[in-house]
């Protein structure tokens, strides 16, 4: 066990743990994003950051990828951890809108007003989807290419790999490709909605399985509008990216 | 071994490889062949020596001449002048900048002899792929020392006590990382040497690599002895293939000796080394990046702690050291630490290099000690600034550094001053920018190669420097508002808090120091849409019409006289400025100090086609007189500010009368501006113009002495306009001044333009070196018996504020300048002037303007004899008028205090522009005071807020471009003007510039790039 600060009060924890895994034994709430219990700890999205040490020292780390250490200081909830934080919840709006999970991070952490250009992507390259893969997978279908400002996910040369299993774990556990809520009908109406949203890369690619490869396995296709005018909305979004 | 009596030590760094150095190599090679000096004479590639600018260079050893800038062509004639005959060659020698005699020997080169060299002391004196010659100059001596004489606790202690720091940027203590890794338990530990230098303009590892790659193997093995590694690596940069290729070279001869491998010198020590090639991502230099990359992992950076000490390279502990921090090993270890620790300051020990690159002289690599001001490297190791222009700011530690503007530059150089300046030592760059440089434009320059290079794994820092690149190009384009300064300073702050790595905390370094220290350019391009540089091409659209205060369309005029539409030319220029015939003579031409075609060659001359455009236009139409209408409004002063306020009131349907003290309109324009310069014929119709267009003039009427403020208001003047100019010469302040002997300046124009007799006698002394004084100085020679004219003035000619042109012609005219001279006293007999005391003065230190200041020599006191002294040094406004009581701000300047953007002063409905709120300052911006003045007075007797409407320049038509001949555009030159012969303008005060010929004109008309066209086809794309 080793001891440290938080938030002004002495506690322990157990060797090896990460601040993140700490705070969250002690009922301190921190967001996260790319983090899942499930998959190695990222450190990409930075909305788990926690501020350490003292004096000129002290910066902000996330929590998530950085260990406890014996007699560390941290502040969980200072001016400085929640600007940063609000300013990230603020850029994950602008790039990708239509993300409920984004969406309850804004109205969550009271981010009122987003100051960029929107960009309405489907990716904040929190990489869950690649760790996912390879993690509890065991494959390693996706990975990420290109840097800064370029950096994608992509399949290896884009073509479909070998590797991938058609197992839709990366969209399962995507927090952006998903429907924005529009709201229920009417004032009195109970919604719902969010527990039934679909992916949307459906909008974007012709169907999730498809996307993967495989047309109409899984049978997503019956019922919706004819595929010409799919394809041709499709275009001209295309068109518009 | 065999014996030379000369050695030719050629550069072989990348920067005089690439400059032809092999090629001088092989022709001194073969030139001594042919003289048969083979074998007294040897040629030896050595590593860089800095003055990469220079290039290709040679340096003559034992005498150690410096030749420089080398083309095969010279060779023979060096061999045979210096070689044979023993007589260094002039012509290929340096010249500093400021002078004009050559200097042979390289230590006597101000940028050598200011240098402090420990790490470069190889550089240019050994072959590199020689480990001969690096063993000659005690090299491997320290590695010995360590591993026979010492156990690795003194080596760490050796070099903690040295106090040396890692020169990669963060200046973690080297010592204490060693002590940190060496008591990390476990086996198979190792060292790295970083030399992934990404940062833009900064190659000092590479020359160290290239100069003297043995020094970095010295140290890695002295440090892997410390530490108890057995493996090391050097990671270099594949863009570097001269210093890979000389690194592995070391390594093959060091394995050779026995220096590296298994049971080195014999001690039973194990250690080797192999290079990795890194392929060009910038943020590979971060340390947990670089080991992933060493891996063959994708280089993006960990989470620390773990730090790379604890677990490294394949979780083992591995020490990574810079390539200039390696370098610095082998000397602590045979010199001491006591020595090492003597050099820098108290927290920055040792030397460190810099890459001194930008709009400096002498560009190259330097070698200081800590501690060294950054005025010392700019001005006496880099020789200063070329072209006589003004330093704005010095950039340092690569991309994710700081700006330090010019106000700073007596900051000491070492890790803390630096970063508390909001800048950082960084690798070692230091990029020098002057005043072409928009610091706008460069904070963007640095956000867009981090933008690129950022890893992408944090939002904070792909994103952050995404989302401030795109703010700064919004602003850039002139679209920018004021929250977008708000919204920089949270993002910066954001990215620096939140991202994980080195390169994401300190990414908004470039926005938030320029932020600090240069907000009044943000300002100018948000508010004022005004790029004061004239760099972002979106706003200024052509440097000349968006620099001209009163944006003259220089451009579209230019164009329609390569077309040779003169009347058109004539509309164009006429449509901004009713005072065309004196701005076409007298005006200072800001325009053409920002003229493109001026970077690297010689700039349009704008102000002469403007006049060609007057002169050979068949409209010089007389408008109509137009009788005042409207509101009356008092306009004090009829110079160039007046006459352009009134007009612009006039248009704007005002009625505005000009109050002239003097008896003559123009102001200084008419007194101040001699005759020669500007001739009262041109300027009348110029006044004539003014008047046309609906205004009344009133001479004689002196402000205090026939009119008050008051009474103007009670006689219906809605406001005033006070362009009184700057006509009180300031005095002296030496002994004896206070004699009618003594003249200012000021006075002497005025009289002889309004023809009073002035005795003067023969003998004239003008002190200053400022346009008065210039014009004083030549006035006074075209006087009937003035036969000798002397102009004193303490700094040189390089220094001198007075227009380049307006030296020549006084040089011309015979005037002698007395440069780096000063009076000190006047010498009066009987009460009459017979001389003046002078004393020689030399430059000294640079001071704030980046001027050197010039120093009084002792004991070297002189007189000049003379019969009248004329102070020229500076003018104020001339306020006696306002009495001891008024309610006027007034600045320690003796001018008017205004409102920034208004010109209202702080009394209710009166407003000031000119020189009468500038000081002595130029025709040109006075008159876009005076344009300026006429639309806040218009606001204010309309009783509307005054807020003035700023907008991206541009020009109001479109103008076809000439098409040029293949021939026309190869012999393209400056046309200069023709001009009175001086032995013609003897005692004469006829016009000394007469113009450019009408196809000369066209000819120089057709030399302008056109810059206007190019955001033109912009616009039309965004429009689209």
């Amino acid at each position: 066990m080793i001891s440290f600060n938080l938030n002004g009060l002495e506690v322990q924890t157990e060797d090896g743990s990460t601040i993140l895994e700490a705070c969250r034994f002690y009922g301190i709430e921190i967001p996260t994003l790319c983090y899942n219990e499930g998959l190695k700890p990222y450190g990409g999205c930075r909305l788990c950051l926690v501020e350490i040490g003292t004096g000129e020292n002290s910066k902000l780390v996330s929590s998530c990828t950085y260990p406890v250490e014996e007699g560390l200081n941290v502040r969980t909830n200072t001016r400085r951890v929640i600007s940063a934080r609000k300013m990230m919840i603020e850029l994950l709006v602008s790039i990708s809108p239509q993300s409920k999970t984004i969406q309850d991070l804004a109205s969550k952490y009271h981010v009122t007003r987003v100051r960029f250009p929107v960009r309405n992507e489907d990716c904040v390259l929190c990489g869950l989807c690649v760790r996912m893969c390879k993690e509890q997978m065991q494959s390693g279908a996706i990975g990420f290419t290109e840097r800064g400002y370029k950096k994608k996910i992509v399949t290896p040369f884009n073509i479909r790999s070998e590797q991938c299993r058609l197992c839709g774990g990366c969209i399962y556990i995507c927090p952006a490709c998903q429907m924005r809520c529009q709201g229920p009908d009417a004032p009195t109406d109970l919604c719902s909605g969010c527990l039934s949203l679909e992916p949307s890369c459906i909008e974007a690619h012709d169907d999730y399985q498809c996307w993967m490869g495989t047309t109409g396995d899984c049978g997503r296709c019956e019922g919706r509008p004819d595929q010409k005018t799919q394809d041709a909305k499709r275009s001209t979004q295309n068109a518009k990216k | 071994m065999k014996e030379f009596r000369t050695h030719l030590l050629v550069c072989a760094g990348t920067g005089c490889v690439a400059a032809g150095s092999y090629e001088i190599k092989k022709a001194l090679e073969k030139e001594i062949l042919k003289r048969k000096l083979d074998d007294e004479v040897r040629v030896i590639a050595t590593g860089c020596n800095g003055f990469c600018e220079r290039g290709p260079i040679v340096v003559v050893q034992p005498d150690g001449i410096f030749y420089q800038r080398l083309k095969p062509k010279d060779i023979p004639q060096l061999v045979e002048e210096h070689l044979l005959k023993g007589r260094p060659v002039k012509n290929l020698m340096y010249v500093p900048p400021a002078g004009e005699k050559p200097v042979p020997k390289m230590m006597d080169i101000g940028f050598f002899s200011h240098q402090r060299l420990i790490v470069l002391k190889n550089r240019g004196r050994i072959d590199p792929e020689n480990i001969d010659e690096y063993i000659a100059f005690e090299g491997y001596q320290a590695l010995e020392k360590s591993l026979t004489e010492m156990n690795p606790d003194d080596i760490i202690k050796e070099v903690k006590d040295a106090g040396l720091r890692g020169r990669g940027g963060a200046g973690f203590p080297t010592g204490l990382k060693w002590e940190l890794c060496r008591r990390t338990p476990g086996d198979g530990k190792y060292v790295v040497c970083n030399a992934d230098e990404g940062d833009p303009g900064a190659f000092m590892d590479r020359s160290i690599l290239e100069a003297d790659p043995h020094a970095v193997l010295e140290g890695m093995i002295i440090g892997a002895r410390a530490i108890g590694a057995t493996k090391g690596f050097i990671y270099v940069r594949t863009e570097y293939p001269l210093a890979l290729q000389r690194i592995r070279i070391a390594i093959e001869q060091a394995e050779k000796y026995g220096l590296l491998g298994k049971d080195i010198l014999g001690t039973g020590f194990d250690f080797s080394i192999e290079v990795k090639r890194g392929a060009g991502a910038f943020v590979s230099g971060e340390e947990t990046s670089l080991l992933a990359a060493i891996e063959g992992k994708i280089g993006i950076p960990k989470q620390r702690p773990p730090y790379p000490v604890q677990r490294g390279l394949w979780r083992k502990p591995t020490n990574i050291n810079n390539v200039e921090t390696w370098a610095n090993v082998p000397h602590i270890i045979l010199r001491g630490a006591k020595w090492y620790s003597e050099i820098g300051t108290e927290g920055s020990k040792g030397t460190k290099i810099f890459s001194l690159v930008g709009k400096i002289n002498n560009t190259g690599l330097v070698e200081v000690p800590m501690g060294i001001t950054m005025k010392d490297i700019i001005y006496e190791i880099g020789g200063g600034i070329p072209d006589s222009k003004q330093i704005k700011a010095v950039q340092t530690g690569g991309p994710s550094g700081g700006c330090i503007p010019k106000n700073m530059l007596d900051l000491p150089i070492d890790y803390e001053s630096l970063k508390k300046a909001g800048s950082m030592m960084g690798s070692g760059g230091m990029i020098v920018m002057d005043e072409d440089t928009c610091m706008v434009d460069v904070a963007k320059y640095f956000m867009n190669f981090l933008r690129d290079e950022s890893c992408g794994k944090c939002l904070s820092c792909r994103e952050g420097t995404q989302r401030i690149w795109e703010i700064l190009e919004r602003i850039t384009k002139g679209k920018g508002t004021q929250a977008d300064i708000g919204l920089l300073q949270e993002l910066a702050q954001a990215t620096k808090d939140a991202s994980m790595c080195g390169l994401g905390q300190t990414a908004a370094n470039p926005v938030l120091s320029t932020l600090n220290y240069f907000m009044d350019e943000y300002e100018a391009h948000i508010k004022y849409k005004k790029c004061p540089a004239a760099v972002c091409k979106s706003i200024i659209s052509s440097p000349c019409q968006h620099t001209c205060p009163i944006e003259t369309e220089a451009p579209q005029y230019i164009a329609y006289i390569a077309h040779g539409e003169f009347e058109k030319a004539y509309d164009i220029i006429l449509k901004d400025n009713p005072l065309l015939n004196v701005c076409a003579r007298v005006c200072h031409h800001p325009c053409e100090t920002k003229c493109r075609a001026g970077q690297g060659g010689k700039p349009i001359a704008i102000r002469e086609l403007k006049r060609a455009a007057i002169e050979y236009s068949n409209r010089k139409r007389r408008s109509k007189a137009k009788e005042p209408t409207g509101a009356k409004v008092a306009i004090i002063g009829s110079g160039p500010s007046g006459l352009m306020a009134a007009h612009a009131l006039a248009h704007k349907g005002y009625a505005p009368t000009i109050f002239e003290a003097l008896p003559v309109a123009g102001g200084m324009l008419a007194v101040g501006i001699p005759e020669y310069r500007l001739p009262a014929k041109a300027l009348e119709e110029d006044i004539k113009r003014v008047l046309n267009a609906g205004v009344e003039i009133k001479t004689e009427q002196k402000l205090g002495r026939d009119l008050t403020l008051k009474k103007l208001f009670k006689q219906g003047y809605k406001a005033v306009y006070i362009a009184i100019g700057a006509h009180k010469s300031i005095k002296l302040g030496i002994p004896n001044e206070e004699t009618s002997g003594v003249i200012p300046a000021m006075r002497f124009l005025t009289d002889v333009s309004l023809g009073k007799k002035c005795s003067i006698g023969s003998r004239v002394g003008i002190i200053g070196g400022g346009n008065s004084a210039v014009d004083a100085a030549r006035v006074a020679n075209r006087l009937p018996g003035v036969t000798e004219v002397t102009i004193i003035y303490r700094r040189t000619r390089h220094e001198m504020p007075a227009y380049a042109e307006e030296i020549e012609s006084a040089l011309e005219e015979g005037i002698d300048i007395k440069f780096l001279t000063a009076p000190t006293e006047v010498i009066l007999k009987d009460g009459r002037v017979t001389g003046v005391r002078c004393t020689k003065m030399q430059l000294g230190a640079v001071d704030k303007s980046g001027r050197r200041r010039p120093i009084p020599i002792k004991d070297s006191e002189f007189i000049v004899e003379l019969g009248t002294l004329i102070s020229a040094i500076s003018e104020q406004p001339d306020l006696s008028f306002l009495g001891y009581e008024h309610d006027f701000e007034i600045s320690g300047w003796n001018t008017f205090v205004v409102e920034n953007e208004s010109l209202a002063t702080n009394v209710k409905g009166v407003f000031a522009g000119g020189d009468a709120i500038r000081g002595p300052s130029s025709v040109i911006e006075a008159m876009a005071d005076g344009k300026r003045a006429a639309e806040t007075i218009d606001q204010y007797l309309k009783n509307t807020p005054i807020e003035l409407q700023y907008k991206v320049t541009r020009p109001s038509v479109y103008v076809e471009p000439v098409k040029l001949t293949v021939a026309e555009t190869l012999e393209a030159t400056r046309q200069e003007p023709r001009k009175t012969k001086p032995a013609a303008r003897r005692k004469k005060f006829t016009e000394v510039d007469l113009g450019l010929s009408r196809s000369a004109a066209i000819k120089e008309a057709k030399r302008c790039l056109r810059c206007d066209l190019e955001v033109k086809e912009e616009d039309e794309k965004e429009q689209s």
